[in-house]
């Protein structure tokens, strides 16, 4: 026997002064461990009831329900999860997928009571004494069930883009889509935000599911517009999108672009079917943009007789003579188009109402007409030199350029505006500058600072890319002109203010920090307004108006019972708004048409 | 590690090696010539303690993958013998000759995922699921949910919404013409 076996027992005795590790009073004090799963809690400011842990529940334990007091609003459906504990097997799934990172577990544990039901709560609504506990199960925070980064986009970049007109977003190819489809999780918050209320999980699982036809159908139920919105629709629906509060939103739009990119047309207007029977109504419709389009088609598909009036030599509007070729191709607007004259909608182009053919005549030949005729008279600053010829306004230059007319392209220029159709006149003229001098002298300046540009940032991104000089918080003061009439360039002073207290728009600038911008044209892009000569001073003294704008019900219909008006002219620019709009006035005409119908 | 597997190779024949630190390895092998790298590894390399066997259901390649992780514990390393069997009708030969522990991990696997292991001690014995009557739970095709809901009672007075649903009702139902 070694000395040390004899002492070895005695160092036993340090253990003496140690803390315990056993729980002094365990009949009182049963802590759980700290990553115990325990009750739920759920913060109220992060849940946005998407049911996702619902969804996920193994053992169908969680309810989702409406709160007093919490009201569906966009991106939050009002309801919350209330867990039935006499199912929920503790596995904290729900947590694990929570798109919020709202729901979280305590490590309390211990709860006695007689009355089984009162283990059905719901967490952070139904006040527990764990609500405000420390510790409990924590999900690992880089390890997400859903992946948070939406797949990437192929884009042609900039050196490859810039001397043409060629489509920049080159749209997924089916494996990325399907990766990006399996990010969704199928909330459906998105739907009430979309203004066509797109059924846009389904669509998504449509792609998911490999199902394009499908995906075509369901396209066409909301939206005969999925070629232009696929690539252009300002895609408000992401705002609502439970994936981005964790991470990057679904991308819906390109994968509604993809759906309707991997169907040939025909197969489209077969997978639509027939209209109906013939109803012998007749419509006319004016303006063959989205709003009108869409109206026509609805109205067309339930056997209604519809003439679209279009003043100019193609349709689709403002998607087309406004938007450039490079975010929304021709060929994909036309193929929209071709499917809505596939159901029986003739478009008569090259007609200008009021001028080829009167108001009155509509009313007179027609059961119903629908004004649509979009946002194309641009406004102008009035700044002293603004009559100037070389002075134009950014509508008129973008319709020129997708007409195909010839434009005396400046060496150098000034845009006014910093929107989307600054953006889309800067970087077109670029274009044709690169084109014609081999360089790009384009000088875009906005009133507002960079973190209130009312373009996308997208936009001014790839403005950037493409060379454009964006100068923020600028105001236009003069055109400035030489002896000779020559236009030299644009004068502005740095803006202190937009809007006074009253929120009412007043510029205040400082005079002494004074700019030329040299420029041999001048583009305002400030804002369109709807040119509304067409209806005729009778017909404009009879209508009722407000703010300068048609004053229409909430379906659409005007003061005069025979004319209803839809998309940007009334409600202001946004095409999917517009598409909206359409089956708003559709569905209005359909039931002034069929009053058997409406009564029954 | 590397030195081990070169030894084993010129012994066996065998599959991918990957090595995963340095006292932890992988070594992918045959069925059939499991239970006798088995023997060798314990009688003649070391690896006397059976740590774990397990199983992984790939279901889309229509196999079942079996993880023996044995040790040494003279040279402190772990190593692995990763095992394909087909996932229909999943048999596999037993090892509880070489460990007795063997037998309750395979009771479990019986259970869990339906892999027979013929002469296996107790093998039919309920391991935790007593009385169970369904697919084996741990089968990827086991769908939890609706085990759950036929087996167990609702409780009365539960309802629940579909969020598009209430956000339509609530926010821009269809409400005529006005």
């Amino acid at each position: 026997m070694s000395i040390s076996d004899v002492l070895s027992p005695f160092t036993a005795w340090k253990n003496l002064f140690r803390d315990p590790v056993t729980i002094k009073d365990p009949l009182n004090e049963r802590p759980g461990a700290a990553r115990y799963r325990g009750f739920h809690k759920n913060d109220m400011d992060k849940c946005i009831g998407c049911g996702t842990c619902e969804t996920i529940c193994q053992n169908g334990a969680i309810d989702m329900l409406p709160v007093e007091g919490i009201p569906a609003v966009q991106g939050d459906s009002g309801l919350r999860p209330r867990i039935d504990y006499g199912r929920c097997c503790w596995c904290a799934l729900c947590v694990d997928v929570c798109m919020t990172g709202s729901l979280t577990m305590s490590n309390e544990y211990k709860w006695v009571e007689s009355d089984p039901d009162l283990f059905r709560f719901t967490p952070g609504v139904d006040k527990k004494y764990w609500d405000n506990a420390e510790l409990g199960y924590q999900r690992h925070d880089e390890k997400h069930l859903m992946p948070v980064a939406r797949e990437e986009m192929p884009e042609l970049h900039p050196e490859a883009r810039l001397d043409s007109f060629v489509e920049i977003v080159q749209g997924y190819n089916i494996e990325q889509a399907k990766l990006e489809a399996d990010r969704c999780v199928s909330c459906g918050l998105c739907i009430a935000t979309c203004p066509a209320h797109m059924a846009i999980p389904d669509y998504i699982k449509a792609v998911r599911d490999g199902d394009y036809e499908r995906g075509v159908q369901l396209l066409y139920e909301t939206n005969p517009f999925s070629q232009v919105c696929g690539r252009v629709c300002t895609h408000c629906c992401e705002d609502s999108c439970a994936a981005r509060h964790e991470g990057d939103p679904i991308a819906i739009r390109w994968l509604k672009r993809h759906i309707i990119d991997q169907v040939p047309q025909e197969k489209v207007i077969e997978l639509i079917g027939k209209p109906a029977a013939p109803t012998g109504k007749k419509v006319a419709i004016i303006g063959a943009g989205p709003a009108g389009l869409t109206a026509a088609f609805d109205l067309a598909r339930l056997g209604h007789a519809v003439t679209v009036y279009e003043a100019q030599a193609a349709g689709g509007g403002m998607t087309r003579y406004g938007i450039p070729e490079y975010r929304l191709p021709y060929n994909a607007l036309d193929r929209d188009i071709a499917v809505i004259t596939a159901m029986g909608v003739e478009i008569k182009y090259n007609q200008r109402v009021g001028t080829d053919i009167t108001m009155q005549q509509l009313e007179a030949d027609y059961d119903a007409v629908v004004l649509a005729i979009g946002l194309h008279q641009g406004r102008s600053t009035r700044i002293p030199g603004s009559d100037h010829p070389q002075v134009r306004k950014a509508v008129d230059l973008l319709r020129q350029i997708t007409a195909g007319e010839t434009i005396d392209v400046p060496k150098s220029m000034v845009v006014i505006g910093g929107g989307n159709v600054a953006m889309d006149i800067a970087r077109s003229m670029a274009r044709l500058q690169l084109q014609h001098y081999g360089e790009i002298r384009v000088t875009l300046t906005a009133l507002e600072d960079k973190a209130h540009f009312l373009a996308d940032p997208v936009e001014i991104k790839e403005s950037l890319e493409e060379q454009i000089n964006i100068l923020d918080s600028r105001g236009p003061q003069a055109c400035v002109i030489d002896d000779n009439g020559k236009l030299l360039g644009l004068k502005t002073w740095k803006v202190l203010s937009i809007f006074d207290a009253e929120r009412r728009f007043a510029p205040k600038y400082d005079p002494a920090d004074e700019q030329i911008h040299e420029g041999e044209m001048i583009v305002e892009a400030i804002g369109q307004m709807a040119d509304v000569s067409l209806l005729g001073d009778a017909l404009t003294e009879k209508l009722e108006w407000n703010r300068g704008r048609i004053q229409i019900d909430p379906n659409g219909r005007t003061s005069e019972n025979w004319l209803w008006s839809a998309g940007d002219c009334v409600k202001g620019p946004d095409v999917i708004n517009a598409v909206a709009d359409g089956h708003r006035v559709a569905t209005s005409i359909h039931r002034a048409l069929t009053p058997q119908e409406a009564t029954a | 590690m590397q030195q081990l597997y070169d030894t084993l190779t010129q012994r066996f024949s065998l599959g991918e090696f990957t090595r995963q630190r340095a006292d932890l390895a992988f070594i992918t092998v045959e069925a059939v010539r499991l239970h006798a790298l088995l023997r060798h590894l314990r009688d003649q390399e070391g690896f006397t303690h059976l740590v774990l066997l397990t199983a992984v259901d790939w279901l889309e390649d229509g196999q079942f993958q079996l993880t023996y992780l044995i040790n040494n514990r003279a040279k402190c390393q772990d190593l692995g013998l990763r095992v394909m069997i087909a996932r229909d009708n999943a048999s596999m030969e037993s090892i509880h000759d070489l460990w007795a522990a063997a037998a309750t991990y395979q009771r479990e696997l019986r259970e869990m995922f339906g892999i027979d292991f013929p002469g296996s001690p107790r093998l039919m014995d309920d391991f935790i699921l007593e009385g169970w009557n369904a697919a084996p739970p741990y089968r990827r095709d086991f769908d939890t949910l609706e085990y759950s809901r036929a087996t167990y009672r609702e409780r009365p007075g539960r309802e629940t919404r579909d969020p598009a649903a209430h956000m339509k009702q609530q926010l821009y139902g269809d409400k005529g013409d006005v």
